[in-house]
């Protein structure tokens, strides 16, 4: 440890704040696309068209099915093609929104599932239609069970957002990656993007603690 | 179709699970006012018939058809073209349905249970619903607990604002499925006397109960099932007094000695 450069620490602070802003804001762009993708396609799972349900299954199939890092190349390759310029930022928040999406519609899906069918049940015999059933009755129901798991996926999130330096985008990871380049201090600059990437996700995860108890 | 004399009539009703008929070509035509008990063995398919004819449950052959109107679709040159999921929902709101274990809504107040339905069903104004509640609330002598979430309640004042809330969206026809069979027994008789109440107001009613004593004075006609078939349709004071078949003897035999194993007198 006696190499241990703390003068590169110094140096590298803020530089790395710097990309911590950009994983921040793109965390938080697709965290609110990722919730409101997720969120719909998970209602629209439990729908009773055949066709909207095996739509959202194909997305969730390959969301799952595929590594994040392969999607994160599919949308900056892919979207050009069909004629969509996207800058490397938007394209990161395209394909983290589209990842985290179909985790959560899973979430919702499966706390939507949970509620006792009892409760669907009284919803139809009071002339609900199945819409309206889960929009009302379960949805409100499940919100709490699904708090958990969906803290979990944001957290997820956090740490993906970190793939999107193959792309060039200079966010926290990419940004220590290029002082690693220029100083030679791998190691000195690891630890530090660690304890970056700790700090906002302890701060994360009590944010989610408020929010769960605010909700119980 | 000529229209139906009965507010209710179920035509060789069948609901078959995996080849095993459950209900077996079930026929019953119910008139406006009847009070219809529902009685039998468990597994003689009575939940099962209820539940087919609001389509809870889709029937698997038959035709239920509520005040001329066929619960499955629109008939057109003899073949029935299906109702779609909104047509059947709409066409449910007509059937008043109240379960075992009761089903509030976990997450809503008695007073928002019994309002969620004409608020979001019917479309009434939320503070209009919600004063209509409470009058249906205090029907059923509850106004006190109106504030209360369903786990804040007994059983019974549960089942009561369960039978609040059906009657909320003014039904021509009221299901109740075992009311009191999830009931600790000294809370039974608030809910049956809130169920006798609806019947003496001359509500149609088809009841699935155990209570053998409650079938024999509150109903207008007596229904004994066995094996997914109608045993005996008769009249309570017959099927008690003078039963015609060797099941519904066997089954009164049973009923009788179980509660006199408990009767201390």
């Amino acid at each position: 440890m006696n190499s241990f450069d703390w003068g590169v620490i110094w140096y590298s602070i803020p530089y790395l704040l710097q990309g911590a802003v950009v994983t921040l804001e793109i965390s938080a762009l697709a965290m609110v696309f990722g919730t409101v993708i997720g969120i719909s396609a998970g209602l629209l799972s439990l729908s009773d068209m055949k066709l909207i349900t095996l739509v959202v299954r194909a997305y969730v199939y390959f969301v799952r099915g595929t590594p994040a890092l392969v999607q994160v190349f599919l949308v900056y390759f892919a979207l050009p093609e069909f004629g969509l310029e996207l800058s490397s930022f938007w394209s990161g928040v395209v394909a983290l929104s589209f990842n985290a999406g179909g985790f959560i519609a899973e979430i919702v899906r499966s706390g939507l599932q949970s509620i006792d069918a009892g409760q669907t049940e009284a919803a139809k015999a009071i002339g609900m239609t199945n819409r309206q059933g889960i929009l009302y009755i379960l949805l409100p129901q499940s919100l709490r069970r699904i708090t958990p798991p969906l803290t979990n996926e944001v957290i997820t999130l956090v740490k993906s957002s970190s793939l999107l330096s193959v792309i060039s985008i200079v966010e926290l990871t990419r940004a220590a990656q290029a002082i690693i380049a220029a100083k030679f201090t791998p190691f000195e600059l690891y630890a530090l993007l660690a304890v970056f990437y700790l700090v906002m996700i302890s701060a994360l995860s009590k944010l989610s603690e408020y929010v769960e108890a605010r909700l119980a | 179709m000529r229209a139906s004399p009965y507010l209710l009539a179920i035509r060789g009703l069948s609901k078959i699970y995996s080849g095993v008929p459950v209900v077996d070509r079930v026929d019953l035509n119910v008139s406006s006012g009847e009070i219809v008990m529902v009685i039998g063995p468990s597994g003689a398919g009575k939940s099962t018939v209820l539940r087919c004819i609001n389509r809870i449950e889709v029937p698997s052959e038959g035709d239920i058809v509520l005040a001329g109107v066929n619960m499955e679709g629109e008939p057109r040159n003899g073949k029935i073209v299906p109702d779609s999921p909104a047509q059947t929902a709409r066409k449910r709101r007509q059937i008043g349905m109240v379960f075992q274990r009761f089903n509030l809504f976990a997450h809503l107040t008695a007073l928002d249970n019994v309002a969620i339905g004409p608020h979001r069903v019917l479309g009434t104004p939320l503070a209009e619903a919600r004063k209509m509640a409470a009058e249906h609330l205090d029907r059923v002598r509850l106004s006190e607990h109106m504030a209360k979430r369903p786990a804040q309640l007994s059983g019974g004042q549960q089942q009561r604002v369960a039978i609040a809330r059906a009657l909320a969206m003014r039904p021509i026809l009221m299901l109740f499925d075992e009311p009191t069979s999830a009931l600790d027994p000294e809370l039974v008789g608030e809910v049956l006397e809130v169920i006798q109440g609806l019947a003496r107001e001359g509500m149609t009613m088809l009841v699935v109960t155990h209570e053998m004593q409650f079938a024999r004075e509150v109903g207008t006609r007596l229904v004994f099932m066995a094996d997914g078939r109608v045993v005996e349709d008769t009249s309570p004071e017959i099927f008690f007094t003078r039963p015609a078949h060797d099941r519904s003897r066997e089954f009164l035999r049973r009923v009788n000695s179980r509660q006199s194993a408990f009767d201390p007198v």
